[in-house]
């Protein structure tokens, strides 16, 4: 049983078909590519995923689980997390708020507590705060911690998304061009991180990606979609050889994306194996 | 693995040093003093001015109301007026009627502006911005010709009666009773926003998709927003009718509604203190000329005016002037006060920055030809 | 082609019910044949509403109160204790002075939150609106006053010249209301399909960005709309405020506003013929509800009696029914 499963999912917006019997599957621990030119449909299909657009047709089933029905927060308090393509913070809350209210569906207090002021709702804050914080000193970002996001270069607020996101305690994460606006050395760190992350917190990652040598390098598998239809599956390599990717998207370029590929993967010695021990490495966090 | 903080360009940490405990001893012996002061005028001025600051407290509330569905959840209502009048009505009905004390009363008039609020949040579910407030100005039309027409609950054109409890009996006591559900009235709001469901409610008002990623139940905070703009609402109501001691759908109507959107905005969006402020001035304002004795004549016979005619001009006038040049409203022009007694450091600018220099072409090119400097 | 047909349906729906009803004893068509009239005048504001709308994508709040001041600079113009003159005069100085406040509104107000979010702004015409009231109360104080219609329905020598419609009397006013409503609709139509101005405004509210890429003039087109949407305000108020017999502050916003937003919403807030149907709709659904609750009783008492204020009621339901069913109104497009 994958951690994700996507059965026939089909969406269209009035006479356009976004996406048409699309099947994808996220085996445990693996980190899945999805690649696709502009307008393929990969955004839609992690709206459809999360619960943001309602599917004409298909489902979604989470651990077995079929979750075609739950809203939005309930698949995210069920262990999803999803980062956007144009950065979802909260930019009317400060850097340590948004870490706050990314565990919010751990919140030890219930609405009414907080409103009149409980003084378990007052202690649960200070465990919030703290957690969060210790989130943004690994992240090494712990003095922007009151800074309002305005302001903020693009790099620190992309950081900042992945730790939000983390703070949700995700065992699924769907990235959303994790790389944009990086270039090649940030996106070859991100790489690095990516497969530590994976390791540490044995997460399962669907990524949608432009950056070629980061999907060939980090990706277990890859699917490609194009007219919101999968194109081709497979492993990184196969999709990369598979005539009609190479047309549409690789052309001269494929030797020196496999050489940038190889780069990645010696450097970083993670790897494809997930950790041996996973619950106890999963309980020590990211401290 | 390479840190982040070499990836990233450097940013100044721009958060500087939290106060000392002394420091905190000095602000809340200051808020202390301040509220003091002001309670001690309430308990000791003529019984004109005290009545005229129960009233003004009460604007205090219902601008609070207004502020949680306008500035935190950022959507339109012009129908507050039915939520303070239906509870007014209820308040005065179950203590004339029914023989309930007046803090039953109090209480069924905050629960009601709770539920008929909560109604409008499930609307707002699914109809959005502008169309919903046209729904709040109808709804608003609906409940005062309507509901506040029914004999039953409003006794017609006399109005229902509402006794004030005899311990709060006197204009001065009820007055302080009025500030002190104002002191509640803020005290809730600030814990509600610094906690989880302020973080909540600001999230779903941005980006309801990115709410929703961390977990924040987007329909259950949107309805809960408006629960506690109604109950806000309902509590200044019951208020309002104790104070009037009669009250009459005459006091609800949708100008007053208007009004109080105005006074939100001149107040600051979202800010909390700026909204007090900004919701007393409205308040008082008609009888302010009043205080000043040269002022008063030059209205009253020069321009052959009536005072409280006036306010019905400056008030939108002021609006309008908020809007276009100083959008943070009262709010923004106090913030080096309330960002100290927040805990930063006293600074007339925040972030040490200086505001930017005013771009010409913010003044309307009329103004600037009125005042002579051609275009 | 589809508007057409739509228009035609309810054109001919009304004509039914007008011409069925006829020769009842009790039956609706005197409260009916008013609603449809009242429903002109509706139509009328609906039509600025949707224009503001189509050009700027704003609620114009004030829309009202640029009736109501017509109406104030009418009577201050015609009343024998100050101006005097002569009604059509009178009509000129109304309309000139409310497009010139029209146009001073929209350079000093609505130009320089050209870009400001949709809800500042509207809270902006709720602010212009209030202002426009409050100066009102200030210029001509509050108490009621009576404005007399264009033709009187019975006038000083005793004639009478209402023309009967079936049961019901109906005064000159309100015919001269439809007519204006019609001509109103025909010149828009005219000038929106046909003119360069006009094709440029529609193209504005369907891409802003790519219209001032290509060069049409905004702060032309903004200035062009406010002033339409003023003089059919200006308009309105003429037509409308002798018929309700006191002419104080507010009056057009009291009364005509909730109705003609939400003709315009069941229209359709981006068409125009869909302001006119949208407004005589509503008006023939008042009078249907007002007809009703004064003549369905429960056991004893009329509803009317039980819960007044129907009349609004019904529009509130009319509102919810469109906007969570079908929020494009009848005749717009998904916005």
């Amino acid at each position: 049983m994958a951690v994700l499963e996507v059965r026939d999912m089909g969406i269209r917006f009035g006479g356009l078909v976004a996406l048409d019997a699309v099947n994808i599957d996220v085996p445990e621990w693996e980190i899945v590519g999805l690649i696709g030119p502009n307008g393929a449909g990969k955004t839609t299909l992690f709206n459809c995923i999360m619960g943001l657009y309602q599917p004409n047709s298909g489902t979604v089933a989470y651990r077995g689980k079929d979750v075609s029905l739950l809203p939005t927060h309930r698949r995210v308090a069920m262990g999803i997390g999803r980062t956007f393509q144009n950065i979802g913070l909260v930019r009317e809350l400060t850097v340590i708020e948004n870490m706050m209210i990314a565990q919010h569906a751990r919140i030890g207090y219930g609405a009414m507590a907080g409103i009149f002021g409980s003084a378990r709702s007052f202690a649960e804050e200070r465990k919030l705060k703290a957690y969060g914080l210790d989130v943004l000193d690994f992240l090494g970002l712990a003095d922007l911690a009151k800074e309002k996001l305005d302001g903020l270069p693009y790099g620190t607020l992309k950081l900042l998304e992945i730790g939000t996101v983390l703070a949700t305690d995700p065992d699924l994460v769907l990235l959303d061009e994790p790389s944009s606006g990086m270039g090649p050395e940030e996106a070859h760190q991100l790489g690095e991180r990516l497969l530590k992350l994976r390791q540490t917190l044995n997460l399962t990652v669907l990524m949608i990606e432009h950056h070629v040598p980061l999907v060939v390098g980090v990706c277990d598998y890859v699917y490609v979609l194009n007219f919101g239809k999968v194109l081709t599956e497979g492993k990184p390599k196969q999709v990369q050889a598979h005539p009609e990717v190479i047309a549409a998207y690789l052309g001269s370029e494929a030797e020196k994306v496999e050489a940038d590929a190889r780069e990645i993967r010696d450097e970083s010695g993670a790897g494809l194996a997930p950790a041996s021990d996973g619950g106890k490495e999963r309980d020590r966090g990211l401290s | 693995m390479t840190s982040a903080t070499e990836v990233l360009s450097p940013v100044e940490a721009r958060t500087g040093p939290r106060p000392s405990t002394r420091g905190w001893i000095v602000r809340i012996g200051v808020m202390i003093v301040l509220a003091g002061i002001v309670l001690w005028r309430v308990a000791t001025i003529e019984p004109f001015w005290a009545d005229r600051f129960a009233l003004a407290a009460i604007y205090g509330i219902i601008g609070l109301s207004l502020n949680v569905v306008l500035g935190y959840t950022g959507q339109v209502s012009l129908g507050h007026h039915a939520f303070v009048g239906l509870s007014a009505f209820l308040s005065a009905f179950f203590v004339t009627e029914k023989g309930q004390s007046f803090w039953i009363g109090l209480l069924l008039a905050t629960l009601a502006g709770a539920l008929s609020a909560g109604l409008l949040g499930l609307v707002a579910l699914r109809i959005r911005g502008l169309y919903l407030s046209l729904i709040t100005l109808t709804y608003g039309f609906v409940a005062v010709n309507s509901i506040f027409d029914i004999p039953a609950l409003t006794r017609g054109g006399a109005g229902m009666p509402a006794p004030r409890p005899s311990e709060f009996a006197t204009e001065h006591k009820f007055a302080l009773l009025c500030f002190l559900f104002l002191g509640l009235v803020l005290w809730i709001d600030w814990r509600m926003m610094k906690t989880k469901v302020g973080r909540a409610v600001l999230a779903v008002k941005q980006s309801e998709a990115v709410a929703a990623s961390y977990a924040v139940s987007v329909t259950g905070y949107k309805v809960l927003g408006f629960m506690v703009s109604g109950a806000f609402a309902g509590l200044a109501g019951s208020l309002f009718a104790h104070r009037a001691t009669t009250v009459v759908s005459a006091d609800f109507s949708f100008r007053e509604a208007l009004i109080w959107v105005l006074m939100v905005v001149v107040g600051g969006l979202g800010n909390r203190t700026g909204v007090v402020i900004g919701s007393m001035f409205f308040a008082l304002f008609p009888f302010l000329v009043g205080l000043v004795n040269p002022l008063e004549h030059f209205v009253i016979d020069t321009m052959g005016k009536d005072p409280e005619e006036l306010t019905l001009v400056i008030g939108p006038a002021l609006a309008l002037l908020t809007i276009i040049l100083y959008p943070g409203g009262i709010g923004e022009q106090i913030s080096p006060i309330t960002r100290w007694f927040r805990g930063e450091k006293f600074s007339l600018h925040p972030d040490g920055h200086k505001p930017k220099a005013k771009k010409p072409h913010r003044v309307p090119a009329l103004l600037r030809r009125l005042a002579g400097r051609g275009k | 082609m589809r508007s057409a047909i739509v228009t035609g349906i309810v054109a001919a729906l009304i004509g039914l019910v007008l011409v069925l009803g006829g020769g009842a004893e009790n039956g609706p068509n005197p409260f009916v044949t008013l609603g449809v009239l009242n429903g002109a005048i509706y139509g009328l504001v609906a039509l600025g509403l949707v224009l503001v709308y189509k050009g700027t994508r704003v609620f114009n709040f004030a829309q009202g109160e640029f009736g109501t001041l017509a109406a104030f600079f009418l009577f201050f113009s015609i009343d024998s204790r100050y101006g005097g003159l002569p009604y059509p005069v009178g009509i000129a100085i109304a309309l000139t002075g409310v497009l010139l406040i029209g146009l001073a509104m929209e350079r000093v107000i609505i130009r320089p939150l050209i870009n400001a979010p949709r809800v500042t702004v509207l809270v902006t015409t709720i602010a212009m609106a209030l202002l426009l009231v409050g100066i009102e109360i200030l210029a001509f104080k509050a108490e009621p006053r009576s404005l007399s219609p264009m033709i009187q329905a019975i006038d000083q020598a005793g004639n009478v010249n209402t023309i009967q419609i079936f049961d019901l009397a109906v005064e000159p006013q309100r015919l001269i209301g439809l007519g204006v409503l019609a001509a109103f609709g025909v010149m828009l139509a005219f000038f929106f399909s046909r003119t360069d101005l006009g094709l440029a405004v529609l193209a504005t509210s369907q891409d802003s960005f790519a219209t001032k890429v290509v060069g049409i003039g905004v702060e032309r087109m903004s200035r062009f709309i406010w002033a339409t949407a003023a003089v059919l305000g200006a308009v309105a108020g003429i037509l409308y405020v002798p018929l309700t017999g006191a002419l104080t502050p507010a009056v057009m916003t009291q009364n005509i506003l909730i109705p003609a937003f939400t003709g315009a919403v069941l229209g359709g807030m981006t068409s125009l013929p869909g302001a006119f149907v949208g407004g005589v709709v509503i008006g023939f659904v008042q009078a249907v509800s007002l007809w009703a609750s004064s003549t369905w009783h429960v056991g004893e008492r009329a509803i009317q009696e039980i819960l007044p204020g129907s009349e609004q009621l019904a529009i509130l339901v009319v509102l919810l029914v469109v906007l969570l069913a079908r929020p494009q109104g009848l005749l717009g497009r998904e916005t």
